[in-house]
Formats: structure tokens, C-alpha cells, sequence
């Protein structure tokens, strides 16, 4: 299923040196290159903030899959970012628990805080990213903020100033 | 074998066969939206579900395998209900307004989706009550070929499955999710980059018209399309795979090319590639010939034609470039590939400086240097001037080229006007710049000419597919398609070829080498295995004789040093070697990349010296397929249009042969020569004596080796008729040319690379006066004093039967369908899928191995020359362009000449995409533009032949394989400047 694909002369491969060395680690743990498509998109996202169509076509021909075969995964999921993201993704659980206990204002802090004004769209700075997502599985600890990778819990609009402080 | 009863009836059904296919089987009608033939089951869209006695729930019948004593209702009331409500969601978000008075309003189904909707009096939701909106999806807005209007899709995704299955490209797939999900092509909507081929498997396939044709949306109106006046069967006019196509036909014009979906053995089961499916309106084009052309300067006087008109070189001068003189001119700079829904932004051709037309077509002053005049002159004309020089000249100053685009039957009447009227065996066509050197190999080797095996068993019975120097995929797409999915599926593919193709970039193995080393290469690796011992001993000591001289001569030929000759890396050969040994069936497959070299018939007797050894051939699943690239260059050569033999390969030569032939004519056998007649590239040539010729449906202007030698030589003729479409390169220098007729336009058979001869319906009429080729012939031919009758081809094959004995039980009526394989030698025989299971065609049943040595190319690369230039063809594009660059689409996909150089050297050069090069061989100079690709090796560069601008052959080497009379095509050493 391999197909030759021209990036124009601009492009910068993501998988190149230590990022190739690490994704031949990653297929090693697969039975076949197909499999390993999730985890190598996960890097593709760590590496370049967000997957684009160059960045699709890449992964397809680095896994010898089809470029309309990986764009069907990564549009699939919400994980993958389509389009470019702040330095800092945070995602606020608004689901009903959360919600009961005040994540809307903890969504509202946010939003003003960091500048980012609107959920899904990112701050003049490019720092922030905010959006709403459903259940983060913490409900006993509402409200749950994840902050890239990083998990925050009982946040409240009072500690959002020092979150952003220690993020900015 | 399981037996069901399917609405009442009882059918038997063999294993493995789903409620769907019984019920098929039997004309029992199960709707289906998903489901499409040949394609995988998915099973997704519900509307096949069926009531099954015992069963609690509807099963979907094209995803349930029949089991013994099942009973099946298709029509119950819970099947009807279900359908109808699949429909009513299916409709929720489908524009079907028009359908909404229930056919009522006068408003019939587009489609076979809405057929259903009718069928199952399903009313669309109008508009205005709709809760979601209709999908939307990529339009590619000014493609020329395939446009998209997602808002009939129905996510049937059968287009998915054509793409990826069938045609095992996978340019489209489902995207996004939920009510959001649609259609996507590629990562970024360009099909160019994800791949796209342009075969048309989409159009083919789509039950809504969502993806749809273009062409003949602009040309025809809407009924003309969905109820053409007449369907007819045709064979492709195109490659040696003999594809089978639908004509449609209104008001007689070609309206569109659809693939039967029969479900015979034929040579493509439904699928064309791009050209099969969108090039075939060229016969519609502006230039097509109507009345014949007579040079002027011809005047009649006293009952004789006599020249009247500037004698020397302005004898056949024109207001016309050179072949050479167009290489050397500068040329607009080529536009961007263009594709993609930024189809509209692209600089598209318009940004030329120059008519589109104007490039390819034939320019308007051309035609000055002749008149039109009436067949009865023109076939005057003709038939005096060839009588006259065979009497003042001798016979052997005649030559004729018959064309491998022609029928069998008309290049039967071509020999045996030439034979019989004229008394010269100078009868020949392209095939000399073919397979010539595959048939003088195969002779020697095994007294045959032809493939041994069939197509279809590569996908069927093959464990390692072995292709050498063929590019399968854009010079036969449809058999290229299934050399993907038999790779898909389970056969190992070993690529021996200079280029990284298609098939290269996807093979196990990939055998890179320096063009025209393979003799190297072939011997290197029967020398592994015979070291290994993998070779068969039984089939060499049982089905061969002479092994110990190849023994000895591959004995020097080891991995390592063919490594240093070929550049693979001696591992590779190795691997190569040991899979090729090991099948257990291995097919070997090969075309021009073997053949077209000055040592060709050595390349290929070492490749079959290889096969032999391995005891590859003569089995199910082992085949010898030499790839044919013309659709009839088999059936031409069959039917005796080359020098030495008539039907069937008998040797002119042979007097009993000759006494049947003069009997079967009505000649005196004294008339018929028994001396060998001039091969193609040996009657180009001064010394070879011939003063007049005859030219069919050929353009040697551009094909032929070092033009501007050819294209002298043509000029100097006493007299030359040419009949053909177009007033071709070559047809400018004619005396006279006579429109023939194109592929719609006649009724005749053609034989494919796997000896299947297949029958061809004519479907339109010629244009103006333009007559059948058959009735050219057979008016010439008589006007040569050879009284000949035939009312229709038909009759011609009659006679054909007659004379040859593999085709002894070939009639029309047997040919419908599928065709038949030859030999076919009695009226009850079936055909011959596969060859030689028990022996070969010699005097003693056995195959001969030739020993060969390796000699280097005649030019290689050196300080002045440091290229290496190969030539070869593009998917969009066919030989000398006479055809597909008069095919709007086609030609829009590839309007000008490239050359292909590798980015390392373009940074070299300096050369950027687009730039316009000039290469230089020891022969003459042309410029084109560059294109940088990975897909030729550093130091070499690839040029197809396609273009009169920029023709290939105006740098090639015209030095001559010893045998087959084959010219260096392949390899010339070049020089690159920035022009």
C-alpha cells in the first residue's frame, strides 16, 4: 500500500533521527506496521503540536498505509489535533457532576485568564488552548482539569491564577 | 454441494456460496447497495437482509453462507418493511425532490439508488422538513475526468473498496464521524498525491452518480446518457491486455465507455484503466481524415497518374518542422500536474501560449501540400505506382508496416495482399520494436511465440511473481491492478528494473540495476541457486537438453561479480535467486526492458535459461508471460504480418507451406516468394532497396530509432501511402493518404497478451468518407490484380481457420463471451488456458538452453556523455501520441513533454521542476522539461516517446540486435544542459 509522497521542498519530516529510532521501538512491541498507527500519530502529535495533511501523508508512508487511511483515524478520533494547538492544551470536564460543582466557572477563569477568550480557540500569546471535553473520571474530585498530560484535580476558579502562573 | 430453497424455488449452491449469490445465480433479484461484485463483503447497509425459516432475525444475504435446507423468503413482509425504512433513512439526507410524486410528476430514478426508492414507493423527505443537512465532501470543481457531488453519497463505500481492493491504490477512504462522516480523497483532497490512477474504478462503482464521469456530462444530455441508443462490446483499443468495454452510443457517437460486469474469464472482470475508460474520444476529434489525400503535383494524364509537382528534396516538402527540428526548439514551460479540488487555482493550460489544440493536433497548414480527392483516384493512384516499381523495381523494392492497432483480419489482408498481389515477404510491424527479440529467444528455446500461461492465474495459483524491465502499472494498469492484489494476497514480487516503479516501490525485492546488465543479472542467479542445488533436476533431465552449456557459461557469473556489473548489491541477487528457486510456482513476466536492447535476444535466453532451470513454466500458477503491448501485436504476428512466416509462424520458406498458401489464394504457387522478407528497422535504411511502401495504421516517423535518419529516409521514397486516422508525422510525407476507421468504427478480432482472441463490435460509423480498413484492403488488393471476396470480416476468419491450424476452430459465434485462448485446433475444442504441461513444440518435445554471454550496452556513460537514457511510456499517453493526445482528458492529465531526473543530479544541474533541459546524445539533441523524480537512479534519466516535440528517438541508438533486428532503445548515453 506504499505510495510515493512528494512533501515539496519546504517540508521537514518528523521522522528523522531520534524520532525514527523511537517509532522503530514502538513498532517492535506490534505485529504488523498497521497496528502501530495510534502510538505513531501520538508522536507525530508530540513532536509537531498538532497532525496536519503533510504530516498524515507522512505517517502513511513511513507505515505503508494509504494517506485517506490515516486521515479516516485521525478524524475519527478527538484526540488529534487537526489544527494547530497552544503550547498548553488544557481540558476542562463540564460533565454533569463537574458541572453541578462548578466547572462552567472554572471554564469562564480560564477562558480570561489566559486570554484565550473562547473554548477551542487558542490565545493571542499561543500559549493556551481550552477546551471543554466529557468526563474525565474524576468526578469525586471535581472539577478535573488536564493540563497537556498533566492531571489537576478540585480545581476551582480560585487556584485557576496560580495554574496559569505556573504554566505560562 | 448445499441445496436451498430461495422464494419457493430450489437451487443448489456450491460451497462457500452466500444467499446472495445463489439467489443470482438463479435471476432471483436480492437489492443490494454495499454489496457489489468482486468486491469484499461489509455487510453495512441492511437493505439485502432476508427472511430464513428458524431464524428470529432478517439475515443479510450477501454476508450469510448458504447451508443445507435453508429456506428463504427475499420479499416477506419484515424484509420488505426493512428495506423500506433503510431507504427512508438513506433518503433522510439525499436531494430527491424530483422523486417525490412518486413517478407520478413524470420524474424518473437517475440511478440505481433511486430505482430502489421507486421500487419501494419510498418518498424522500422534502426539503424543507430535513433535520440534517446533505453531506457534503470533496468536489474537485474542473477536473477533467472525475468530479465529485458528495450530497448523493450514501457511504456505501463501494468506492472505497474499488479503490483499495480492486485497484489497490486507495486514494479514497471514510473520514470524520457520526452524521459528519464522509468521503475523503488522500490526506489533503489531491488524488494525485494520494496515488490516483485515474482508472475510473470509483465512477464504475458509485450507485448515485456521487462520483461521476465528466466527459460525458458536457457533451451529452442527461437521457442520452442514461438510455443510450445501443451498448456495444468492444475491446480496448489500447494495451495487450485486451480489456473488454462497452460502447455507448447516441446519434453515432461514442458517449461513454463502461466495463460488463460479466463474470466470465475476462481479461479484466469490469475494471479499465484510465485510458480504456476516459481516452476514447479520439475518433470524435477535428482531425480525424474523412476524404482521402493525394499529394499534389499528381495529375492524371492520358488514363496514367504521372508527378508533375518539384522533384529532389521538395518533392515531399511541407510547411512543417522537422521531427528534429521540433526537439530542438524551445517549448512553453510545462504547467503543474493539475489536480485536486485547487484544480481551479492551478495554472491550468489555458496559461500556455499557445492554442491547447495546436500542440498536439495536426497544425492547419499541414494540409497545403495536398488535395482531397476521390477513393477511385486515390486507390488508382496507389495501386498504379506499387505495380510500376514492383515492374521496374523488382518485388523486394515493396514494403509494407500492417499495425498491431488492426485487426487480425485486416492484417491478413495486408499479408496476403503484399504476398499474394505483390510476390515480397516485406511485411512487418511494430512488433520488431516489441517482443521481436522474446519471439527469436522463445523459438530458439521452445518453437513458440506466444505467453504460455494466462493472466489470471497470476492472482489464482502464483507464489512469486518475477517481472522484469515492465512497468506494469501504467503500461498494462488492469493486469498491474491484479499483479497487486496477487501481491496483496500472497505472492512474493521481485522487481528486476532500473526504475523504482510502481510495482518496484511495493516488491519484496527490488532489483535496481544499471540498464542493460541483465544477462549479468539472470546469470548471477541461476549460478546461486545451482551452487544451492535449488535447481529442478527432473524437469531439466526429463523436459530439456543442453543444461551443461549454460552450466559452464554461468559458472563465471557470480553474486559478486554480477554485483559489480549490475550495482545490486550481491545479497539482493542472492535473496532474489533463492526466492525465484524456491516458488514452488514462480510466473516470470517480462516486456521492453528485455527486449528493446541491441543484445535482447540474449537478455531474454538468459531470463528463460533461469526459468527452465527452475522448471518455472508449464504449470498453473508457473507461466511465462512476455507482456504484449499493442492490442493485437500478438494477433498480427499470428496472423503472419512479419517477414519470415505466414499464419500460425510457418516459415515462408518451406515450399509445401507456400504450395497451400498459393492454393488457398488462388495464385500460381511461383507467385509467392520464398525468400525472407525485410524486417521494420532494416527497411528503413538505404541499402535495403525498397522504393515504394505501403504504411497501416503506423507512425515510424516518431518510433523508430535515431528519426532523423528515418524521418530522411521516408523523404527520399519513390512512393509512399499511408492509411490512418489522422494526417499523422509520417502520413506528411505520403503520396497518398486514405482514412481508415478507428476501433468503433469496425467489426474485427483482436488477440491479447494471453492468446485470447476476442471479438470487437462495430458501434459507429466511419466519419465523411473515412472507410473500414477491411475495405480498403480488399479494394487495393483487388486493383493488384488478386481477385479477392469477402462480405464481411467474419469471412476473412473463415479463411484464416482455414489456413491455421492453431485457430482451425475459431467462428464468431464461438468468440462472444470471453473469447477463446488459442490453439483452439477443432470447432468442439475449449481453448488453451495454459501451455507445455507435458512438453514443448520441438522436433523432440523438448526446450533448449542457449548458453549467452554478457556484453556491456553499446554506448555507455562516459566524461562527454555521462546519462544514461532510458525510454519508455506514461500511464496517460500511448506510443507516438496520434491517439491519446487527441483524448481531451488524457492529454489534459499529461499535456507536454517531460524528462525524468533524479534530484541529486537536478541540484547538480542546477535544474529545478519545470525547468527545460536539453539533452544531447552522439546522434542529435531535443529539448523537454525536467522532472525530478526518485523514481530514476542517480546518473540516469527517463524519457517517454509519446511526443512529437520532444521525441525520445531522435537521441536513441539505432544499432541493431543480431537476430531479431531489434534496436537499442533502452540505453543511449546523453548529455544534460539547462536549454
Amino acid at each position: 500500500m506504499t505510495q510515493s509522497v512528494s512533501h515539496g521542498e519546504d517540508y521537514q519530516p518528523v521522522f528523522d533521527g531520534k524520532i525514527m529510532d523511537e517509532l522503530q521501538t514502538v513498532l517492535q512491541r506490534y505485529p504488523t506496521k498497521q497496528a502501530a498507527l495510534l502510538p505513531t500519530l501520538w508522536i507525530a502529535q508530540r513532536e509537531h503540536g498538532w497532525i496536519s495533511d503533510r504530516i498524515m501523508a507522512e505517517v502513511a508512508e513511513v507505515l505503508g498505509l494509504t494517506p485517506a487511511y490515516v486521515k479516516g483515524v485521525v478524524t475519527f478520533y478527538t484526540m488529534y489535533h487537526q489544527h494547530p494547538v497552544g503550547k498548553n492544551f488544557v481540558q476542562v470536564c463540564t460533565t454533569s457532576p463537574c458541572n453541578i460543582c462548578g466547572a462552567e466557572a472554572v471554564m469562564k477563569a480560564l477562558l480570561e485568564q489566559t486570554g484565550a477568550q473562547d473554548a477551542g480557540a487558542t490565545s493571542a500569546d499561543g500559549k493556551w488552548t481550552i477546551v471543554e471535553v466529557e468526563c474525565l473520571g474524576a468526578c469525586g474530585f471535581a472539577t478535573p482539569v488536564l493540563v497537556n498530560d498533566d492531571f489537576l484535580e478540585s480545581v476551582t476558579p480560585e487556584k485557576v491564577p496560580e495554574i496559569v502562573k505556573k504554566y505560562r | 454441494m448445499p441445496s436451498l430453497k430461495v422464494d419457493g424455488r430450489s437451487l443448489s449452491a456450491s460451497d462457500g456460496q452466500t444467499i446472495l449469490d445463489a439467489a443470482r445465480a438463479a435471476g432471483i433479484e436480492i437489492p443490494t447497495l454495499c454489496w457489489y461484485p468482486k468486491l469484499p463483503t461489509v455487510g453495512n447497509c441492511r437493505i439485502c437482509l432476508v427472511s430464513v425459516e428458524g431464524q428470529g432475525k432478517l439475515i443479510p444475504a450477501c454476508a450469510t453462507k448458504v447451508a443445507d435446507g435453508m429456506v428463504v423468503t427475499t420479499q416477506s413482509h419484515a424484509a420488505v418493511e426493512n428495506r423500506k425504512g433503510v431507504l427512508r433513512l438513506l433518503a433522510e439526507r439525499y436531494p430527491a425532490d424530483h422523486l417525490r410524486n412518486g413517478g407520478r410528476g413524470g420524474a424518473s430514478p437517475r440511478n440505481e439508488f433511486e430505482r430502489y426508492l421507486v421500487q419501494y414507493d419510498v418518498v424522500p423527505t422534502a426539503v424543507e422538513t430535513r433535520d440534517l443537512p446533505l453531506r457534503s465532501g470533496d468536489e474537485r470543481p474542473g477536473d477533467p475526468m472525475i468530479r465529485h457531488d458528495m450530497s448523493t453519497c450514501i457511504l456505501c463505500t463501494r468506492c472505497v473498496r474499488a479503490c483499495e481492493d480492486i485497484q489497490v491504490v486507495g486514494v479514497l477512504d471514510v473520514g470524520y464521524r457520526g452524521e459528519h462522516a464522509e468521503i475523503i480523497v488522500g490526506a489533503d483532497g489531491d488524488p494525485d498525491k494520494a496515488g490516483c490512477t485515474w482508472c475510473g474504478e470509483c465512477v464504475r462503482v458509485c450507485p448515485t452518480g456521487a462520483i461521476f464521469e465528466v466527459m460525458p456530462r458536457q457533451r451529452f444530455a442527461p437521457q442520452q446518457i442514461r438510455h443510450p441508443e445501443k451498448v456495444v462490446r468492444s475491446v480496448c483499443p489500447y494495451c495487450g491486455v485486451g480489456c473488454q468495454v462497452d460502447l455507448h452510443v447516441a446519434g453515432n457517437q461514442v458517449i461513454r465507455v463502461t466495463s460488463p460486469d460479466i463474470e466470465l474469464d475476462t481479461p479484466n472482470q469490469g475494471s479499465t484503466c484510465v485510458k480504456g475508460r476516459f481516452g476514447y474520444d479520439f475518433p470524435q476529434h477535428r482531425d480525424r481524415l474523412t476524404r482521402p489525400l493525394i499529394r499534389k503535383g499528381w495529375t492524371k494524364e492520358g488514363g496514367r497518374w504521372i508527378w508533375k509537382g518539384p522533384q529532389g528534396a521538395e518533392r515531399r516538402a511541407g510547411p512543417w518542422r522537422t521531427i528534429e527540428g521540433e526537439g530542438r526548439r524551445a517549448k512553453p514551460g510545462t504547467p503543474p500536474r493539475a489536480t485536486g479540488k485547487r484544480v481551479r487555482e492551478l495554472p491550468l493550460l489555458e496559461r500556455l501560449d499557445m492554442d491547447i489544440r495546436d500542440r498536439v493536433a495536426t497544425p492547419d497548414d499541414w494540409y497545403s501540400p495536398f488535395r482531397e480527392g476521390s477513393w477511385e483516384e486515390a486507390l488508382e493512384l496507389t495501386a498504379q505506382e506499387m505495380l510500376r516499381i514492383k515492374a521496374e523495381r523488382g518485388h523486394d523494392a515493396l514494403a509494407c508496416f500492417s499495425s498491431a492497432k488492426c485487426s487480425n483480419e485486416e492484417n491478413y489482408l495486408m499479408m496476403r495482399m503484399f504476398r499474394g498481389a505483390l510476390g515480397t515477404n516485406n511485411v512487418d510491424h511494430c512488433t520488431r520494436l516489441c517482443h521481436s527479440t522474446s519471439v527469436a529467444a522463445m523459438q530458439r528455446a521452445i518453437n513458440t511465440a506466444a505467453a504460455s500461461g494466462s493472466m489470471r492465474e497470476i492472482e489464482q495459483a502464483c507464489d512469486v511473481i518475477f517481472i522484469a524491465g515492465a512497468n506494469t502499472t501504467e503500461s498494462h494498469p488492469v493486469f498491474g491492478a491484479a499483479l497487486k492484489r496477487a501481491h496483496e494476497k500472497r505472492a512474493k514480487l521481485v522487481v528486476a528494473d532500473p526504475r523504482r516503479t510502481e510495482l518496484a516501490g511495493r516488491a519484496d525485492i527490488h532489483l535496481q540495476m544499471q540498464p542493460g546488465t541483465d544477462v549479468a543479472l539472470y546469470s548471477a542467479m541461476l549460478n546461486h541457486i545451482l551452487r544451492l542445488g535449488l535447481e529442478n533436476r527432473d524437469f531439466i533431465a526429463k523436459r530439456t537438453h543442453d543444461f551443461e552449456k549454460v552450466r559452464e557459461a554461468v559458472k563465471p557469473y557470480t553474486p559478486d561479480k554480477a554485483a559489480k556489473i549490475t550495482g545490486i548489491p550481491a545479497d539482493t541477487i542472492r535473496r532474489a535467486a533463492e526466492t525465484y528457486a524456491r516458488g514452488p510456482n514462480t510466473s516470470t513476466l517480462w516486456a521492453m526492458g528485455l527486449t528493446q536492447h541491441a543484445n535482447g535476444t540474449d537478455i531474454v535466453t538468459s531470463l528463460l535459461n533461469l526459468m527452465f532451470a527452475c522448471g518455472m513454466i508449464g504449470r498453473w500458477g508457473a507461466a511465462m508471460l512476455p507482456v504484449r503491448g499493442q492490442n493485437n501485436v500478438q494477433g498480427a504476428s499470428d496472423v503472419g504480418a512479419i517477414p519470415f512466416v505466414y499464419t500460425d509462424y510457418q516459415p515462408v520458406g518451406d515450399q509445401q507451406v507456400r504450395a497451400r498458401f498459393a492454393r488457398t489464394w488462388g495464385v500460381p504457387a511461383d507467385a509467392l516468394s520464398l525468400k525472407k522478407g525485410l524486417m521494420v528497422t532494416e527497411v528503413v535504411k538505404p541499402e535495403s532497396g525498397v522504393r515504394g511502401m505501403y504504411i497501416m495504421g503506423e507512425n515510424p516517423v516518431i518510433s523508430d530509432p535515431d528519426i532523423a535518419h528515418a524521418e530522411h529516409w521516408f523523404q527520399e521514397l519513390e512512393f509512399l501511402a499511408v492509411q490512418d486516422l489522422f494526417l499523422t508525422e509520417t502520413a506528411r510525407y505520403a503520396d497518398v493518404v486514405l482514412p481508415g476507421a478507428s476501433f468503433a468504427e469496425k467489426t474485427g478480432t483482436f488477440v491479447n497478451t494471453e492468446r485470447r482472441i476476442q471479438v470487437s463490435h462495430k458501434a459507429v460509423d466511419s466519419p465523411g468518407e473515412a472507410r473500414g480498413d477491411f475495405e480498403i484492403l480488399m479494394d487495393l488488393t483487388n486493383r493488384l490484380g488478386l481477385p479477392t471476396k469477402f462480405r464481411v470480416a467474419e469471412d476473412v476468419m473463415q479463411e484464416i481457420a482455414q489456413v491455421t491450424p492453431s485457430w482451425a476452430g475459431v467462428t464468431y459465434d464461438r468468440l462472444e463471451g470471453a473469447g477463446l485462448q488459442y490453439p483452439v485446433p477443432t470447432p468442439d475444442h475449449p481453448g488453451t488456458a495454459f501451455l507445455f504441461d507435458e512438453d514443448f513444440p520441438t522436433t523432440d518435445g523438448r526446450a533448449t538452453f542457449v548458453a549467452v554471454e554478457y556484453t556491456d550496452p553499446v554506448e555507455l556513460p562516459d566524461d562527454e556523455y555521462p546519462f544514461v537514457m532510458n525510454t519508455g511510456r506514461q500511464l496517460y499517453h500511448w506510443h507516438t501520441g496520434t491517439m491519446t493526445r487527441r483524448a481531451s482528458g488524457l492529454d489534459a492529465r499529461e499535456p507536454t513533454a517531460i524528462v525524468e531526473i533524479h534530484p541529486d543530479d537536478a541540484s547538480l544541474l542546477g535544474v529545478r521542476e519545470g525547468d527545460l533541459v536539453r539533452l544531447t546524445s552522439r546522434r542529435n539533441s531535443m529539448v523537454s522539461a525536467a522532472r525530478i523524480s526518485e523514481r530514476v537512479a542517480p546518473g540516469q534519466v527517463f524519457v517517454p516517446f509519446h511526443y512529437r516535440e520532444a521525441a525520445a528517438n531522435l537521441l536513441t541508438n539505432p544499432v541493431l540486435d543480431p537476430y531479431a533486428k531489434m534496436a537499442e532503445l533502452k540505453v543511449c548515453a546523453v548529455r544534460i544542459e539547462r536549454a
